[in-house]
Formats: structure tokens, sequence, C-alpha cells
């Protein structure tokens, strides 16, 4: 009779920890996606004022700014998912990107104050959500493991959880700039 | 200009030679002194070794002893007060033209050290320390970033199996902090991994449990794994700090100095400690500074130290910082 106690303790102990365990890290990733979005709202807050200022001065790149205007607007919008969100701020990124480097065309606008101070905010901003997508990335590597190693992998059946997809992080942001080759292009 | 070798040989012969001729003399001088006071302890411990031994009935091995003992002692005294005047001249008239040579706007003060809040802020070694001695102060700025590093020697007062009172080094080597190129608020705490690399997957388990320490981040760099591990508060903000490039240029880093590396970030500020088993900035009473190979050293250590803002970039100052 103790024996047979003393195992069932055991066992409930286990299922406890492995519960637990798999709770933590479920939250955890979601608590790093809301960091993340809350850093992806920051740099949405700041794109009308970047339209407004780069607008007089980039006649050539009108149809950049309207897509620019229009995912921004799509992402505000409170309907989005997780997945959703990642896609849309992947187009924005890459952008705004653009736009960057069409800015080389606009002396005036380079020498801009206001535009510089604009461009400042947003390349920190940039760093920001790198590294909140890097660690967003690792924490649904630390979960996608529990759920699919022995033995947490039972209970997350269980508890039905699902596999999450990790970020395709641009390539751009994983290495360093290959100058030779930018010039061979 | 960047300081190369040649340069400093060039400084060398035209502003230190003449001066370096002095401290020569004065070594010499040192040294003259210490071996006329070997030979008359060595006499003197003769002398005592027989009275004991025959006097005093000691037997040969406790007469050696004693006698060999006391006169060690004594020599080590005598050699503590002969050198010190030599080492504050070589200070003078070597580390700090160094120092000057590198950059001419940094103060070098050879008897301050960084402060213990400093030492506590960086968290870096959280075990208890009984005495603190620091020593060789640089501070300036390096390409208009604030720096701060001296010599330090940390050490705790542990009691053995006998009760005997024992001195334990928990940090001895070089201490260096500087303004970081990021505003930040969190905390990370970058250390030599030791568990992980001998224990493997059971140590990094082990490594995620110190409580200490605060949450384990894993980090996407193989290769700084390898040589790390990384404890911090907001694993956001810990990867902001812990960009790709500064884990590269980390581990470039570590692979040439070839020495355990401890690094925090705190308050917007990089710690980093260099462990080193001797002390980094005292002249060796056995060679003469007349020959450059004994220049040479002291100047690409501290020219190491000085290329830190170099190298982690720390004058790239982001937006917010600037």
């Amino acid at each position: 009779m103790e024996t047979f106690l003393i195992v069932t303790g055991v066992i409930i102990f286990i299922i406890i920890v492995m519960y637990n365990t798999l709770i933590s890290k479920r939250n955890q990733v979601d608590n790093i996606f809301a960091g993340l979005d809350a850093i992806l709202k920051k740099r949405y807050d700041l794109l009308p004022n970047l339209v407004a200022t780069v607008k007089e001065y980039m006649v050539h790149e009108r149809i950049t700014l309207e897509k620019i205007t229009e995912l921004r607007s799509k992402a505000t919008t409170n309907t989005l998912t997780d997945a959703e969100t990642v896609a849309l701020d992947k187009q924005l990124s890459s952008m705004l990107g653009n736009l960057m480097v069409a800015v080389e065309n606009y002396p005036t606008l380079k020498a801009n104050e206001n535009f510089l101070h604009l461009q400042g905010t947003l390349n920190e901003l940039e760093e920001q959500i790198s590294a909140a997508r890097r660690a967003y990335n690792q924490s649904v590597t630390d979960y996608n493991n529990a759920i699919q190693m022995f033995p947490t992998n039972f209970m997350a059946g269980f508890m039905k959880l699902k596999r999450k997809e990790v970020f395709s992080i641009p390539v751009m942001e994983r290495q360093n700039v290959d100058v030779k080759n930018l010039f061979q292009k | 200009m960047k300081p190369n070798l040649a340069s400093l040989l060039d400084y060398y012969y035209e502003s230190m030679y003449p001066e370096l001729k002095a401290l020569e003399e004065k070594r010499l001088s040192t040294m003259a002194t210490l071996k006329k006071a070997a030979f008359i302890l060595l006499l003197i411990s003769l002398i005592l070794f027989f009275v004991l031994h025959q006097a005093f009935m000691f037997k040969p091995l406790h007469a050696a002893l004693v006698s060999g003992m006391s006169a060690f002692l004594i020599f080590m005294f005598i050699y503590r007060h002969e050198s010190a005047g030599y080492s504050m001249l070589f200070k003078d008239q070597v580390i700090e033209k160094i120092i000057h040579f590198l950059d001419p706007s940094l103060i070098y003060s050879k008897m301050s050290s960084i402060s213990e809040l400093e030492y506590q802020r960086s968290e870096l070694f959280l075990a208890s320390y009984d005495r603190f001695v620091g020593n060789d102060l640089v501070m300036g700025k390096i390409e208009g970033v604030d720096v701060r590093f001296c010599d330090l020697h940390v050490e705790q007062k542990v009691r053995d199996t006998d009760n005997k009172e024992e001195w334990v080094d928990i940090f001895q080597g070089l201490f260096f902090i500087a303004d970081f190129n990021k505003t930040f608020h969190s905390k990370v705490v970058v250390l030599p991994d030791i568990a992980e690399r001998t224990f493997g997957v059971l140590g990094s388990w082990m490594q995620g449990m110190n409580v200490q320490r605060g949450k384990l981040i894993k980090l996407d760099h193989p290769e700084f794994e390898k040589f790390f591990v990384t404890y911090g508060d907001d694993p956001i903000e810990s990867r902001y700090i812990l960009s790709h490039s500064l884990m590269e240029e980390i581990v470039q880093f570590r692979t040439k100095v070839g020495k355990p590396l401890y690094l925090s970030f705190v308050d917007s500020k990089l710690y980093l400690a260099m462990h080193y088993t001797k002390p980094l900035f005292e002249p060796i009473l056995s060679h003469s500074l007349l020959e450059f190979t004994s220049i040479k050293d002291y100047f690409e250590l501290l020219n190491m130290i000085v290329s830190i803002v170099n190298e982690f970039k720390l004058n790239e100052k982001l937006w917010s910082k600037r």
C-alpha cells in the first residue's frame, strides 16, 4: 500500500512539473511576442511623421510611400494574428530599407534636421526589433523542443499544444555587409 | 597616426632612452644591494644553523628549517623595500610614457584604482571579499568614449581545515570600464563558460539553475555560446546589447587574448575583467630596460587595452547616446 502511495505521489509530482514547465515556456513565448509588438508599435507611430517629412522631397518615391502608409494602417488594425504581424513587419522592413537607399538621391533631404532625427530613431528601433526577433525565436525553439521531446511530448499532446513557427530573420541582418559584393552588383 | 611598434621604437630611442639610463643605474644598484643582502643573510643563516644544531641540540632538519625560513623572510622584506623605489620610478618613466604615447589625453595615476562601488556595481564577481587592492589607474577619453581601467586584486580570507587563515583570489587582473554605445536599463552578465564545456547538456541545465545570477540567456551565436554563459534580466534587451556584430567582436577578442574574459553591461556601461596571474604594470628587476624587448610587452598590453574601444566599436554611438 505504502509503495503504491509513494509511486502515485511521484507520478503526480512529475506531471505537475511537466505541466508547469510547458505553461511557463508558452507564456515566455507570448511575453516576448508582446515585447516585440510594443517595439513594432513604436515604429508604426513614427511612420506618419516620416512619410510627411520625406513626401515633399521624394517626388519619384510616391509608390513606396503609399505602400508604407497602407501597410501601416493594416498593421495597426487589431485583428491580426501573430503570423500576420510577422509577415507585415517583414514587408514593412524591406520597404523602409528601400526607402533609406533611395534617400541617397536627395541631398537636401539628407541634410534635413527633422529627417536625420527620424532616421536615427528608426535605426535604433530596427536594432531593437532585430533583438526582439532573436529573443522570440529562442523562446519558440525552447517551447518547440519541450513539446516534441520525451517525456514532455505526451503531456503536450494532452494539453493540445501546437508547434509555433520561428521568424525567418532577414539574411541581411545575419551577415556582415560584404562591400566587395555590393560594388559588383 | 595610429601608434605602432615601429613608431614606438623611434619614441623609445628619442624620448625615453636618456631617462632609462638613469633608471638602469637605479636597477643595477638595487640588484647589487639585494645580492649583498642575500650573501650576508646566507652567512647569518649558516651560523644560526650551526648554533642551533650544536648548542641547542636541534635536529639538523629543524635547525635548517628555522634558519632558512627566517633568512628568507628577512630577504623578502628587504626585497620589497628595495624594489618599491625602483618600481615607482619605472611607472613614472616607462608606463606613464607609454600611455601618453598611445594617447596624450589619458591620465595615469599609479597609486589609484577604480572604486569598490564600481567593482560591486559591475556584478561580475558576487563573492564577498576582505581585501581590495588596486593601482595603475588610467582614465580619460578614447575616441570620445569615457574609459577607466586599472590593475586590480580582490581577495577573500578563508580558514582551511587546520583553522589556518588563507587568502584566496577572487579576481586578479585588468578591470576595464567604458561607456557603452547604447542606452539600456536592464543588466547583462557574460561569464566564461566552464560548466557547459565540462559537463555538456547537464552543465547547461546547471547554469539555468543559478538563482544568484538571474535568467539564463541562450544566444544565437554558437562560438560565443562555446566561450561564454550569459545571464540577463530582460531577454529582448540582452539581445539588443549583445548584437550579432558585438558577439562576433567579443569572440575575436577572446580568441586573440586567450584569457578568461568577464563582461557585464550595467547602467549603459561596459565592465570588462580579464584574468591575469601576475601584476600587470610592475617591472622585472632582472631585465634591463635598455633592451627594447622588455618595453615591448608593456606596450602591447596597453595597446591591447586601449584598442578595446575600437574593437567593440564603442565609439559608434547609437542615436539616443549622441
